[in-house]
């Protein structure tokens, strides 16, 4: 079991992190054709539900029933069922791909700040633009690198949705199952706490072997006081290599899986047939339905509030421990180190009971600060994770110049960490607003009654198998996102990137 | 934080773990609770009779009821049922009842039992009423519902003399009319085991607390023969096929044509289904195994009386005309709708009951103990 989950795990965080780092490298530092189109393109993926990924991915592969099997029986004639959702490779194949943008958010800051002179040396020395890339580009990211790795390889850990609707099938089990068993069988937090402790234990293995990693921080800093400018790089013939690796994740992470929501959002039910016949077959009473959901417009209005209240506070707050751990002396902030990541290592339901424990018999309970706070510990790893591995990569001779200046910690970091993080801010902000405005399941026992939390009203859907009432939801709320992140984008001019 | 929650797992474990031996002992101590099923053969005239005798005994009620239930003004109800019908329910509950305020909070099963029991261990007096299907039972046994009675008993086709049973959850055995023809079907959910549907048959997990795991249950005590119960259980493994642990997931993979037959389905979702043309069907001819879903009054309720008046009102045939206005089914046996059994299923039909003691009060032991060594054996 461990053994099964450690395959999937690792397997899903090398694919999608890697992914994510060679599309953050081809946009911010290669002369593929089209890049400054796809800047934002790795980031769709992010306002897609992780359920919604399953259900998309086990329409596409199941089987007997699955698009793709069909269509290569119906056009090629192949009786054999190549695809099958529901095995190992399928899980991975499928979180992997969710791990993508976590990747390239990460990466794609430490690729646009890059201090050419590191390069520039290789070339003076001889060496070939790719040859650069893999021995000096690369080896210099491996923080940020790691960093997503850790947090990846964690989500795939305790994620309930792959194992459950793909792996279970198979008779695949992975660790979690455990997990998910002791709440839904035996109803008992308790245990599933118990059996979270192996999480934690291998989450605190992971990030030692993090922090040896990076245990000289100055190795990696790219960004120093000589002032930088992003160097695209020429890299002749395989531009167009990499071109077709940014159209081939394009088709899969991106297209193929949303068409296929949309589709099954407007057609009366799914099985190939029908899919097939659209769009003669066009419904759209799953629309209808979803927007007179009672909850809709109060639900999501106090969950664009919250979340977006939440992603500011976290990614400041992780900026500020990132900054106290790698850039002050003070006693014990190391310690921070792992504690800030470890919420990542419960299962939600397990960090949602800790938390009504904490809050029990206090006036916090039951009131939106609780719900605030729950949220904001669910987060902060995030933001925490995304801050130290960007600010590893800043050399301690800008805050050295400025210390010697007579600078304050605060100027230090209003002043100079804080406007170099910049292209990172906007990532993780843009990021834990995502993830935040669906979270269902940390919120859940911290709602009060009475009040309405968007997400749990609009994935209900999911829960109760709604699946095409659930796919026209996802695109109403994928609408949304697009609009808030739109807005957001030219309201407060935040740069994701380029 | 870290070591905060270690040691909160490590009170909460205890506390569950006493919880449930609490429930054990309980469990010893009236065994005897539960009634069984009501499926005498009535008579049209007993069985207006005692649907008046119900009608009267609920005004009665209501209105000892009511006055006490409006001076404590609110009503909080802990329950697993879709917004959308939490919300249809409470509003037609404040419009019959004016000066009580009904407000919710939706979580699954599991949600409901760790907030229910932290907050009851917590001594928090935080909500009155959980209207579930697996967690009331469950929460019992833990000692934090208060035993209620509804008047209106003799009108059920499950009562259970301390949760009021206002809805029931319906299982037929359904497949997917594409797939497989009338004449192949099986006749009997026992049939399904049969070597003969290897490959065509979804499962649904027997190992967790799902609707095949309640079936089991309901057949066992049903066939009282253990060497039949372990044949079919042997059968169905023998079957070899994949198993899911989502029973809405399965059932669009049985819709989607991956599986011919759904092992089992909720009768509310195929009705559903069917209306809009999807090719599923179920078996008239094979008896539909119910479960109860119930409303448990919290022992510690600030508003007890609002309690009972819900519970009472959600029976009552206006309830129950809300109850399946948002597509569930009824609990009623004189109550006549699209998915109440006496409609769906040909006359004389007896469902199969879920009522085992043990069962609803820790699935897991009673999986332990039944299953799980023929499953996994």
């Amino acid at each position: 079991m461990l053994n099964n989950s450690m395959v999937y795990a690792a397997g899903a965080a090398a694919l999608g992190t890697g992914l994510g780092a060679l599309l953050a490298w081809i946009v911010a530092r290669t002369n593929t054709p089209g890049r400054a189109l796809v800047e934002l393109m790795p980031l769709y993926p992010i306002l897609m539900p992780p359920i919604m990924k399953n259900i998309a991915w086990i329409l596409l592969l199941a089987p007997k029933s699955g698009i793709l099997n069909n269509m290569l029986q119906q056009y090629f004639g192949i009786e054999l069922q190549v695809f099958n959702a529901f095995s190992l490779a399928g899980m991975i194949w499928v979180f992997g791909l969710a791990c993508v943008p976590l990747g390239y958010l990460f990466l794609l800051p430490i690729f646009l700040s890059f201090d050419p002179s590191l390069e520039e040396s290789a070339y003076i020395a001889g060496s070939k633009p790719l040859n650069t890339m893999f021995r000096i580009t690369f080896p210099l990211a491996i923080p940020a690198l790691l960093s997503a790795f850790v947090l990846n390889f964690l989500r795939a850990l305790r994620s309930f949705e792959t194992p459950v609707l793909q792996g279970t099938p198979a008779g695949i089990k992975v660790f979690v199952n455990r997990v998910y068993d002791s709440v839904a069988l035996e109803f008992n937090t308790g245990l599933a706490t118990a059996y979270s402790m192996v999480l934690v234990v291998l989450s605190v293995i992971t990030l030692l072997f993090y922090v040896r990693a990076t245990r000289f921080s100055e190795r990696y800093a790219t960004i120093t006081g000589k002032g930088y400018r992003v160097k695209v790089v020429d890299i002749g013939k395989w531009k167009y290599v990499t071109f077709l690796a940014v159209l081939g994740y394009f088709l899969v992470g991106i297209a193929i899986p949303f068409v296929v929501l949309i589709v099954v959002s407007m057609i009366p039910y799914f099985d190939y047939d029908t899919f097939m016949k659209f769009p003669s077959n066009i419904v759209f009473s799953n629309y209808y339905t979803v927007i007179h959901h009672p909850s809709f417009v109060t639900g999501l209005y106090n969950s664009l509030v919250l979340s977006t209240l939440i992603a500011i506070v976290t990614v400041f707050a992780g900026i500020v421990m990132a900054f106290t751990i790698y850039r002050t002396r003070t006693y014990g902030a190391k310690v921070f180190e792992f504690i800030g990541t470890l919420p990542l290592a419960f299962p939600p339901l397990v960090l949602s009971v800790g938390l009504v424990i904490i809050f029990l018999g206090t006036p916090l309970y039951n009131s939106l600060w609780a719900l605030g706070l729950g949220l904001f510990v669910a987060y902060f790893p995030y933001a925490f994770r995304n801050a130290s591995g960007s600010i590893v990569n800043i050399h301690k001779e800008l805050d050295e110049a400025a210390w010697v200046h007579g600078a304050k910690w605060r100027h230090v970091f209003f002043k100079i960490t804080l406007p170099i993080l910049k292209p990172s801010v906007g990532g993780a902000l843009f990021y834990i607003f995502v993830e935040a405005i669906r979270n269902v399941d940390v919120a859940v026992l911290l709602v009060s009654p009475g009040h309405e939390y968007g997400p749990v009203t609009l994935f209900e859907y999911f829960r109760v198998g709604q699946w095409a009432e659930a796919a026209a939801g996802g695109v109403i709320y994928l609408v949304i996102l697009i609009v808030a992140v739109t807005v957001a984008k030219v309201a407060f001019n935040i740069k994701f990137s380029l | 934080m870290t070591k905060k929650s270690s040691t909160i797992g490590a009170v909460v474990f205890l506390g569950v773990l006493s919880a449930l031996q609490g429930g054990q002992a309980a469990e010893t101590k009236d065994k005897e609770t539960v009634q069984k099923t009501t499926e005498k053969k009535v008579a049209p005239k007993a069985a207006a009779d005692a649907t008046a005798a119900a009608a009267q005994a609920f005004e009665k009620v209501s209105k000892e009821l009511y006055p006490k239930a409006k001076q404590e003004g609110n009503l909080i109800i802990y329950s697993v049922w879709d917004v959308e019908h939490l919300r249809a329910i409470t509003d037609a509950f404040m419009k019959k009842y004016p000066g009580i305020k009904a407000t919710y909070w939706q979580g699954t099963n599991p949600n409901i039992v760790t907030r229910v029991l932290t907050e009851f261990q917590g001594g928090q007096s935080s909500f009155d009423v959980v209207l579930s299907d697996n967690a009331p039972p469950v929460i019992r046994a833990a000692g934090a519902i208060a035993p209620y009675e509804t008047v209106q008993k003799d009108v059920l086709h499950i009562h259970d003399p301390t949760l009021a049973t206002v809805s029931l959850q319906i299982q037929a055995l359904t497949y997917n009319t594409k797939k497989i023809k009338p004449p192949d079907l099986p006749k009997s959910w026992e049939e399904v085991a049969n070597p003969k549907y290897k490959g065509m048959v979804a499962l649904d997990d027997p190992m967790r607390a799902g609707p095949l795991s309640s079936m089991l249950a309901g057949l066992k005590e049903q066939w009282k023969d253990d060497t039949r119960f372990n044949n079919f259980v042997k059968g169905l493994k023998a079957l070899n096929v994949p198993v899911h642990k989502s029973t809405s997931a399965m059932f669009r993979l049985v819709i989607a044509g991956e599986y011919a037959i759904c092992m089992p389905a909720l009768l509310h979702d195929v009705m559903e289904e069917k209306e809009k043309g999807t090719p599923i069907d179920y078996i008239k001819t094979v008896p539909p195994v119910v479960f109860p879903r119930q409303a448990g009054i919290y022992v510690k309720a600030p508003d007890p009386n609002a309690a009972k008046l819900f519970a009472e009102w959600l029976i009552s045939v206006e309830g129950q005309k809300v109850i399946d206005s948002v597509g569930r089914e009824s609990s009623r046996r004189d109550f006549e709708s699209k998915t109440s059994i006496q409609h769906a299923f040909p006359k004389g039909t007896k469902p199969i009951p879920v009522n085992d003691k043990l069962f609803l009060e820790d699935p897991k032991k009673w999986l332990d103990t039944y299953v799980k060594p023929i499953w996994e054996g």
